[in-house]
């Protein structure tokens, strides 16, 4: 299973007003462990009142530059985010697990390929790692970039990328779409949405020599995006998707206060809430895990190995308190957070508040 | 671009997860189901498989039956790795169960699940040699290759591009299959043989497509994780049986 390691935090760079690019170093004798492919992501920890968070942020260096540097855009209400931008120094620890995510097509340096790449907003911190990749390691391929911000100020990489044209004449296409400044050309102010997207395929890309896209953004980019692309012939394989973590909630619940202590009975008044339904029903404390009796009592509860291991069956305990027979699954965080695997799991309060939607 | 929609709406529109940590709790549940049975299924199918080794005709046969034991695997091991991006203890999960164990030949199960073991229905049941291990395979190849066209749109991207890249492996498995299958029915005695074990196999590779109706496709179906009915699908294969068989003077 995957672990975490710690990373010094050898720079930390204001790239925009609420952006910052952190280059980070990993100890000694874990270097392996960070070499990372283009477009993959890392995953920080950190507790916040106790309560740890995780959040991942995608890789922005090349893979041929020698450094580890992720960037961070501040989001509003967002715990991790607004840390890093605010407080964050050189010297200070991270601590991340190794590189991952999927990201990224196979390089393959002898062949001329037409990579086509969509970034909204932070977005563009994962293409920023595929485009300085692939036109170092494939030099025969060219890479156009459509680039959405609200304004020219929140531009991340503004200058990087306008470097990276100049050095790579002809290879490299930026365009850049402003959703709030008006430019000289029509087509790039707005949003990026089907309408745009089909005016940008008439008069800007050619869709039918694209390779591969690249898609990083919210959600309705991202919907309408790939939508336009299916529609002028590009196929599911060929299409590939990183959505950045806006549905992330900025700050982790603390675990519900348990309530107290239980009677003798060896019954358990249990409440299951599944698929927004709720359904309580009386189990025995002991013998009968709190899977099989939400099984026994019709709930198409999910699960797979019951063994603890696979971690299909995590749901979370509102109130109440249960004991964990196994657990080879959660992570110790997610235990003081209330999650427990329901197949390894049985009450000893006799009432226990149980969510499989949290 | 801080414009967002709820991650529901965005998978009911056709939207794709990308990562564990954007995967809401109900749809990470289901999408770690789906993802055990694929593997218990291939781990299943791979240590059956193994055992009639030895009962290969021929050197080619042998290595084509090695070939599809050790990639069976492989394509576990892979979709097992993802599970392990969620939390999953690959180790532990990899031996937990007794993957060639099999049930008598004449149990009825159904489309059931035998307790923790998340293997289709029709992988709970024994081999009988050469030709019925052939047999099997060139009609639960069939029916992999309509779940793995099913499950390469599934709005988990990762783990529909490992179905993609897995799925001409797997085309080959059957192909493979069904060479064997044609020089088995040259003779008479080998086609009676193999029409006994397509009487056998075929209604339990029927039933490997799920129940009719089933209460959970709904869920799945918002979620993008299944787009056609366990029917569609079972028909759609029925369709290609019909068609198949008859090549090799079967019914």
């Amino acid at each position: 299973m995957a672990r975490f390691y710690p990373l010094d935090v050898a720079e930390v760079r204001r790239e925009t007003r609420d952006a910052v690019v952190l280059t980070l170093k990993p100890r000694d004798g874990d270097g392996d462990a960070f070499a990372f492919t283009q477009g993959q992501y890392l995953t920080f920890r950190r507790a916040f009142d106790g309560v740890e968070l995780r959040r991942s942020y995608s890789i922005c260096a090349g893979r041929d530059e020698g450094a580890l540097r992720v960037g961070i855009k501040r989001v509003e209400g967002g715990a991790f985010s607004t840390w890093a931008n605010q407080e964050l120094k050189p010297g200070d620890v991270l601590e991340a697990m190794p590189p991952m995510g999927a990201f990224h097509t196979p390089i393959e340096p002898e062949v001329a390929k037409h990579y086509l790449g969509f970034a909204g907003g932070s977005g563009i911190t994962p293409l920023l790692s595929i485009l300085k990749t692939v036109l170092v390691r494939e030099p025969r391929s060219r890479f156009t970039l459509i680039y959405a911000n609200r304004q020219i100020s929140s531009i991340m990489f503004r200058e990087e990328l306008d470097d990276l044209k100049n050095s790579y004449l002809g290879r490299l296409a930026i365009v850049h779409v402003l959703e709030s400044e008006t430019q000289d050309i029509d087509l790039f102010t707005g949003r990026i949405d089907a309408a745009k997207c089909a005016e940008l395929f008439r008069h800007w890309v050619d869709v039918a020599s694209v390779d591969a896209a690249f898609i990083c953004g919210p959600e309705p980019m991202m919907l309408s995006i790939a939508a336009s692309l299916r529609e002028h012939g590009l196929t599911d394989a060929q299409i590939k998707f990183e959505l950045f973590a806006s549905g992330q909630p900025g700050r982790a619940k603390a675990r519900a206060a348990a309530t107290a202590a239980s009677a003798s009975d060896a019954q358990c008044e249990a409440t299951v809430t599944l698929d927004g339904a709720t359904r309580t029903f009386r189990m025995p404390k002991q013998g009968e895990s709190l899977l099989d009796a939400a099984l026994a009592n019709n709930m198409d509860a999910p699960y797979a190995c019951k063994a603890g291991v696979c971690s299909t069956c995590r749901a979370k305990v509102l109130e109440g308190e249960a004991e964990m027979i196994t657990n080879h699954a959660l992570e110790d965080y997610e235990v003081r957070q209330g999650y427990v695997l329901t197949c390894q799991c049985y009450p000893t309060t006799d009432k226990l508040v149980v969510s499989f939607d949290h | 671009m801080s414009e967002t929609m709820d991650i529901e709406d965005y998978l009911l529109q056709g939207g794709v997860m990308t990562n564990p940590s954007n995967a809401p709790p109900r749809y990470r549940g289901e999408l770690l189901r789906l993802m055990a049975t694929f593997v218990d299924s291939e781990l299943a199918g791979s240590a059956g498989f193994a055992e009639v080794i030895n009962d290969a005709p021929g050197l080619k046969a042998r290595i084509a039956a090695s070939r599809i034991v050790l990639e069976k695997t492989d394509h576990a091991e892979r979709v097992l790795d993802l599970m392990g991006t969620f939390g999953a203890d690959t180790a532990r999960y990899a031996v937990h169960h007794p993957w060639a164990a099999r049930l008598d030949r004449d149990a009825e199960i159904g489309a059931a699940r035998r307790g923790s073991d998340m293997r289709l229905s029709v992988f709970h049941y024994p081999l009988q040699g050469w030709i019925d291990a052939v047999v099997m395979n060139v009609l639960m190849g069939r029916a992999v290759g309509i779940q793995l066209q099913e499950f390469s749109r599934l709005s988990y991207a990762p783990l529909a591009d490992i179905f993609r890249e897995i799925a001409p492996r797997e085309a080959r498995h059957a192909e493979l299959g069904e060479e064997g299958l044609t020089r088995i029915v040259a003779t008479e005695a080998g086609r009676e043989a193999a029409q006994r074990s397509v009487d056998f196999w075929r209604p339990r590779v029927s039933a490997s497509f799920g129940r009719e109706g089933s209460t959970r496709f709904d869920l799945l179906r918002r979620f993008g994780l299944r787009h056609r009915t366990n029917e569609e699908l079972a028909k759609s294969w029925e369709a290609g049986m019909e068609t198949l068989l008859p090549t090799f003077g079967l019914i």
